[in-house]
Parts: C-alpha cells; sequence; structure tokens
C-alpha cells in the first residue's frame, strides 16, 4: 500500500454514486445529525472519522436506512442513490439494502456453515438460477474477500468457528455475494489484531475497482491508508469533507486539524 | 536499572513491612468469616430440600409401589353351558339375559371345588366366605370373555382373576389379623385359607398391568381400578394443548417482539399476558365452565374443554418463555441479515427463530409439565367424574368423550374410604412423576440437539 504518498493519490473517477443534501437525524428529541450534505464517489473509499458519538455511524446507517430498526430515530433531508431518494415512501428497504451492503463493526457470522453465509443473499435475493451457478458466486466471493484458499477445504464449517479475522472477511464476503453497488463498513477493523486489519484493508483497497466502499473508522492512520475521500464530522456536523491527502496534510478547518493533530476527540 | 532494585533490596535485608502478609487483619477475618457463613447458608439450604425431596419420594414410593403387585387367584371353572345358557340356543341376547350375579355364583363354586378338591379344611370357613375372596370385577371379567366367544361354553377353563382387595392387602401387609378381627369386610379364616392358597399355588402376586390399562372401579373393588381412562385422557389433553398453544404462542410471540409498535396498546396487551401467568388456576376452571361448557354447550368432563382450559393457561407460560428465547437472540445476527437484504420476516423465520428454538421447546415442554399436573381447573369442568368407560379413539369424536385426567384421578381416589385406594392413589403419582421424568428428559434432549453456538 502506498499509504506514504497519499498526496499523490489519483481517483479514478469522479462519478457520484450517493449524493446527500440537507440530512437531519433525531433519536427521539435527541438531534444527532445536522445538515450534512455529502457527495459519494462511485469506485472510491470513502472513510468517515472523528471523535465517538459524532454521528458518523448514524449517518452510514443511514445510506442503506438500517436506521428504520430504530423506533425513536427520524430521518429527513434527502439522500439519493444514481438520483434516486432512497426515503422515497415507495422505497423498499430491502431493495435497498441489496444495493448498498454492509458490513458491521463486530463479525457477526450467522450460526451456520461458511457457505450458507454466503450463499444467504443471492439465495433470498434470487441471483442465482442453479446450484452451479451458486457455488460459483460463493467461490467468487470467497475469492474476492482473501478467505477461499483458507476455507475452500471446509466450506461445511460453521461460519462461528472462524477466527476473528477469518469471521471478519467471512462477512465481508458474504455482503460482496449479493452483488452491491455500495459497501458500507461500520469500523470493520476494531474487533481485529493488526496482521487480520492489514489483510482487510488490502481487501478494501481491491474491493474498490468494483464498488464504492464508505467506511467508518477510529483509526487516522487507517482511514489515511485506505481511502481516497476523508470526511471530519463531529458532534452531529459534518465538518470538513475531502481528498484524504488533503485532509491530512492541510485541513482547511481548525477543529480538523485539532483532531488530527490529537487535542480533541 | 535492575541493578539499582537488587541493590535496594539487598541494602535492607531486615526491612519490616508496614503489614503482614501472613497475619490476616481484623476487616479481613470479617470478611471471610461472612463468606464461609454464606456458603453454609447455601449448603444448608441444599441440604434441607434434598431432603425434603427424598422424604417426599420415599413415602410415595413406599406407599404406591404395592399398587403395580396384585394378588391374582388361578383356578379352573367349567363353564356350565346349562347355568349360563339355558335357552341352549348361544345367542347373544338370550346370554346376554344371564348377569354377573349368575357368573359370581359360578366363579364362587368353582373356588370351593378347587378348595375341596386339595383338601385344605379350616375351622369355621363357610363356602360364602370362599366366594368372597374373589373379586366383584371377575364375573364380569368371564361374563365378557363368554360373550365374545361362545364356544367357550361347556368348557372347562383356567381363569385368572383378581382377589379382593383385602386378601391383596394381606399379602402386602396392609391388612393384618388384628385389623382383620375388627373389619366387616374380611374374616380371619379368609386369611387362613389365603395362606393356604398360596402355598398351594392358586394365589400368587404378580405385576399388574390393569393398574395402567383398566378404567376406574367403584369403591367395592379397589382391586381392579386402573388408569388407563386417565392416562388416555391426560394424553389426549396435552396433544391437544400443544397444538392449540404452541402454533398460537408462538406466533403472538413473535409479532409482539418483532413487529409490534411500541406504543401504550402493545404495553397493555404485555402486562396483561404477564398477568395471565399469575392468574390462579381455580379461575380457569370457573372461566372454562362458563364460556366452554354453559355457553359454547361443549359436553362435561370431556378431554377438549380440559385441553381449552388448560391452554388458557399455559398460554401466557408459553409467551412469556417465547419472547424471552426470542430476545436472548444477539441483535447482531438481525443486523447481519437486514444488512444482506432479507426482509424482517425473512430474518424472523430463517434466522431469529431457528436460534431461539431450544428455549422455546423447553419453555413449551416444561409449560406442558405444568399442565399436565394441574387439577384445579379440571374438577370445574367435571373431570372429576367417575368414568368406567374408554373414550373413542381421538379422530371418531373422543375428544368429546368423558375422561378424566392423572392428577384428578390422584385426587378422587384420595378422598375414597378403602385404604387399598390410598396405595392406587400414590401408584398414579409415580405413573404422573414418570410422565413428569419423560417430558422434561425430551426438554432436555431437545435443547441439546437445537443448541447452537454464535
Amino acid at each position: 500500500m502506498n499509504d506514504m504518498r497519499i498526496l499523490e493519490r489519483d481517483l479514478d473517477t469522479n462519478d457520484n454514486k450517493i449524493a446527500a443534501r440537507g440530512v437531519q437525524v433525531y433519536y427521539g428529541t435527541t438531534h444527532a445529525l445536522k445538515d450534512v450534505d455529502v457527495d459519494i464517489l462511485d469506485k472510491t473509499v470513502t472513510a468517515f472519522i472523528g471523535p465517538s458519538g459524532c454521528g458518523k455511524s448514524t449517518f452510514l446507517r443511514c445510506l442503506n436506512r438500517m436506521n428504520d430498526t430504530i423506533a425513536s430515530c427520524r430521518v429527513e433531508g434527502q439522500i439519493k442513490l444514481d438520483s434516486e431518494d432512497i426515503y422515497d415512501p415507495k422505497v423498499d428497504p430491502v431493495q435497498l439494502r441489496a444495493k448498498v451492503g454492509m458490513v458491521f463493526q463486530k463479525p457477526n457470522p450467522f450460526p451456520k456453515s461458511i457457505y450458507d453465509n454466503v450463499a444467504y443473499g443471492p439465495k433470498i435475493h434470487g441471483l442465482t438460477k442453479s446450484k452451479a451457478e451458486l457455488d460459483e458466486v460463493v467461490e467468487k466471493s470467497l475469492r474476492r474477500a482473501a478467505l477461499w484458499n483458507e476455507v475452500k477445504d471446509r466450506l461445511d464449517a460453521a461460519g462461528t468457528g472462524l477466527s476473528g479475522g477469518q469471521q471478519q472477511r467471512l462477512c465481508i464476503a458474504r455482503a460482496v455475494a449479493t452483488a452491491p453497488e455500495v459497501l458500507l463498513m461500520d469500523e470493520p477493523c476494531s474487533a481485529l489484531d493488526p496482521i487480520a486489519t492489514a489483510q482487510v484493508e488490502e481487501l478494501i483497497d481491491e474491493l474498490r475497482s468494483q464498488f464504492s466502499v464508505v467506511i467508518v473508522t477510529h483509526s487516522m492512520q487507517q482511514a489515511a491508508r485506505v481511502s481516497q475521500k476523508t470526511a471530519f464530522f463531529h458532534l452531529g456536523n459534518l465538518v470538513e469533507y475531502g481528498e484524504t491527502g488533503q485532509i491530512f496534510t492541510n485541513p482547511k478547518d481548525p477543529r480538523t486539524e485539532s483532531y488530527i493533530t490529537g487535542r480533541i476527540g | 536499572m535492575t541493578d539499582a532494585i537488587t541493590g535496594d533490596l539487598a541494602a535492607t535485608p531486615g526491612r519490616k513491612p508496614k503489614s503482614s502478609l501472613l497475619a490476616q487483619d481484623a476487616l479481613t477475618r470479617r470478611r471471610n468469616a461472612s463468606e464461609a457463613r454464606f456458603k453454609y447458608y447455601g449448603i444448608a439450604a441444599i441440604c434441607v430440600s434434598l431432603l425434603t425431596l427424598a422424604i417426599m419420594l420415599y413415602t410415595i414410593f413406599s406407599d404406591g409401589v404395592g399398587a403395580f403387585q396384585q394378588a391374582k387367584l388361578t383356578f379352573p371353572v367349567t363353564l356350565d353351558a346349562e347355568r349360563l345358557d339355558p335357552s341352549g340356543n348361544r345367542s347373544r341376547e338370550d346370554l346376554m339375559k344371564v348377569t354377573t350375579i349368575g357368573y359370581a355364583s359360578l366363579l364362587g363354586d368353582a373356588l370351593n371345588a378347587e378348595v375341596a378338591a386339595r383338601g385344605i379344611q379350616i375351622d369355621g370357613l363357610d363356602g360364602r366366605m370362599i366366594n368372597d375372596m374373589v373379586s366383584r370385577d371377575a364375573p364380569a371379567r368371564v361374563r365378557n370373555m363368554v360373550l365374545a366367544d361362545p364356544s367357550l361354553l361347556g368348557q372347562t377353563i383356567t381363569v385368572q382373576v383378581y382377589a379382593t382387595g383385602r386378601i391383596d392387602g394381606y399379602l402386602k401387609g396392609r391388612v393384618t389379623r388384628e385389623t382383620a378381627a375388627r373389619d366387616a369386610n374380611v374374616s380371619v379364616e379368609q386369611l387362613d385359607l389365603a395362606d393356604e392358597l398360596r402355598a398351594a399355588g392358586i394365589l400368587t402376586t404378580g405385576f399388574n398391568s390393569g393398574f395402567l390399562t383398566n378404567p376406574d372401579a367403584s369403591d367395592q373393588r379397589p382391586e381392579s381400578a386402573g388408569l388407563g381412562v386417565a392416562i388416555i385422557g391426560s394424553i389426549y389433553m396435552m396433544v391437544m394443548v400443544l397444538l392449540f398453544t404452541l402454533p398460537v404462542g408462538v406466533a403472538a410471540s413473535i409479532y409482539l417482539e418483532e413487529f409490534a409498535p411500541k406504543n401504550r396498546f402493545t404495553d397493555i396487551i404485555e402486562i396483561n399476558i404477564s398477568n395471565l401467568a399469575a392468574v390462579p388456576s381455580i379461575v380457569f376452571g370457573i372461566l372454562g365452565l362458563a364460556i366452554f361448557i354453559n355457553f359454547m354447550g361443549l359436553p362435561q368432563s370431556s378431554s377438549l374443554v380440559g385441553a381449552l382450559v388448560i391452554s388458557l393457561m399455559t398460554l401466557p407460560t408459553i409467551i412469556i418463555a417465547t419472547r424471552a428465547s426470542l430476545r436472548a437472540v444477539p441483535p447482531s445476527i438481525r443486523q447481519a441479515a437486514l444488512g444482506v437484504g432479507a426482509s424482517q420476516t425473512q430474518t424472523v423465520f430463517h434466522h431469529v427463530l431457528p436460534l431461539a428454538m431450544p428455549g422455546i421447546l423447553t419453555g413449551t415442554i416444561l409449560g406442558l409439565a405444568t399442565a399436565l399436573g394441574e387439577t384445579a381447573p379440571l374438577l370445574l369442568i367435571g373431570m372429576v367424574a367417575f368414568v368406567t368407560n374408554f373414550p373413542r379413539g381421538p379422530l371418531d369424536g373422543g375428544v368429546l368423550d368423558p375422561a378424566t385426567a392423572l392428577p384428578v384421578q390422584v385426587y378422587s381416589w384420595a378422598s375414597r374410604a378403602d385404604p387399598a385406594f390410598i396405595e392406587r392413589s400414590s401408584g398414579a403419582i409415580i405413573v404422573l412423576l414418570a410422565f413428569l421424568v419423560v417430558m422434561n428428559a425430551v426438554a432436555i434432549l431437545l435443547r441439546r440437539r437445537f443448541e447452537r453456538r454464535w
């Protein structure tokens, strides 16, 4: 990885994948996210950084409407995926989540076999016609998650029996298997050791060729290593959003600078 | 750095510690004492409960084991065609005209003849006393044999029939010569004869399969009373309770736990379910009497009504157990399923419900076990009745036939005068306990079978 040369990193594309305008999120009476405007580019890794409770995970969960499962949560504003408003009443969140996959902070494989874990998404979305096709999707997804060589001989073993890093890669394979357009990752490495973290980071860099990846992270080094664009959240506000190199070397907002240099957070 | 430390230690060889670790200070001693005391309280509590259990089981088994043994008389009987079929045409109607009284005298005569043939002589023993050694259940049995197969008439067959409850009690040590002297139902001479018959191999004790298969019997013949109707009634009820409560309970729990909006209305429903679980069971009996029997007109004493009443009682237990096990499924599993685009229903049925299954099944079986032992509501809907006819098959309307249940049979036998029924009552408790042990074992097995780690 070329983490030392972040300034020189160029962007493959400038296509807009997700456009958020004036997003407000309330938990009951708490105003958790205030007036967020972000454009997330296709085939790009976008990192959300900021201190705990700043709203970055909340915003991430708005992007595939996982916040719908929280009864007290209310979202206002507009989030467009390929110029379609995902909060339109006609949108079925289930369909949206097939397009916008998610990987969670704690590895959470289903208590089923490795094969069934990966095959579940394609099965419920009817992506495959035959068993052979499904086998192919499973293999491709596991390969893409850099897990195939480790598990190809024991696809029937329980997914929960893998190590933490393997479990997280299994979750990534599961998310990739539904062929999403955007992959959301909520602190995917916080429960992993440095070696597993490095593997997952490498993976994120490879996934960028197919999807738009949005990653929430507490580690600024990680954000600097894997992302092309970075957004800094603070107290529910989007403080600064720009090229990763610019945010880390030449932040415009004094709050960003304070956070990056370790004075707030 | 290391040098400095060793140097420091060496420099102060005999330095006294501020407080010694080798002696306990007052606070530590007090703390340890209270810890030890608490441990002894716990051990004492466990000992008391184990002792109580042991006493209970000992009483039940020492009283009840006798019910599984039964004294029987075996002797040859000539089925005299002239006495049993006076018209001589072997037609069923004519055979029916000879009542059990006719058969009783035939059996009595046969036993008298056998006693005489063996040369048994006891002073003061008359033929009537010998007749009375045979259970009143025996003539009906022999009569049914003849009605089923009239070709037996004229033959000499060896019958095995119950001895009366007092003779049975004498063999089990419940009746002694002292009590017999004060008892109008049995005489000392009969006990002497019992000894002789036993020596001759006519009076024997063996396993009493009739206790599990016979229906209830009247006060005069405790020896033939059995649990057949009660066991069938209990099985009918448990199967129906399972069919009524499991689908309703699980569906209600899934809705309340996974789909229902959290508002005042669902709060009220939740509180009411918890309260229903605490309603005394006899209240459900009155409810069943008023609604199922008086209003809906379902037949009294039927296992269907019993099952409906017990279902009402078991439902809250099952809902509470199911909701608890649904709640115990980690939210990360739900998020994972929603995250790959499963709908709420798919999430519940593909992931949450399978994980909650062991808990649901255990809760259900424990609920059923409680229901199996439930007595009070059944008393009010008439299941305490004296039922001697077996219910029909469950699909032939047997669930509408009068039946009793095991705990009700225990209750009704315990309230009868003859001590032989007390023995049967304890025996019925043993059968009930065996059912409960089996159900709990099934619960444990199912839990092991379905349990998964996540």
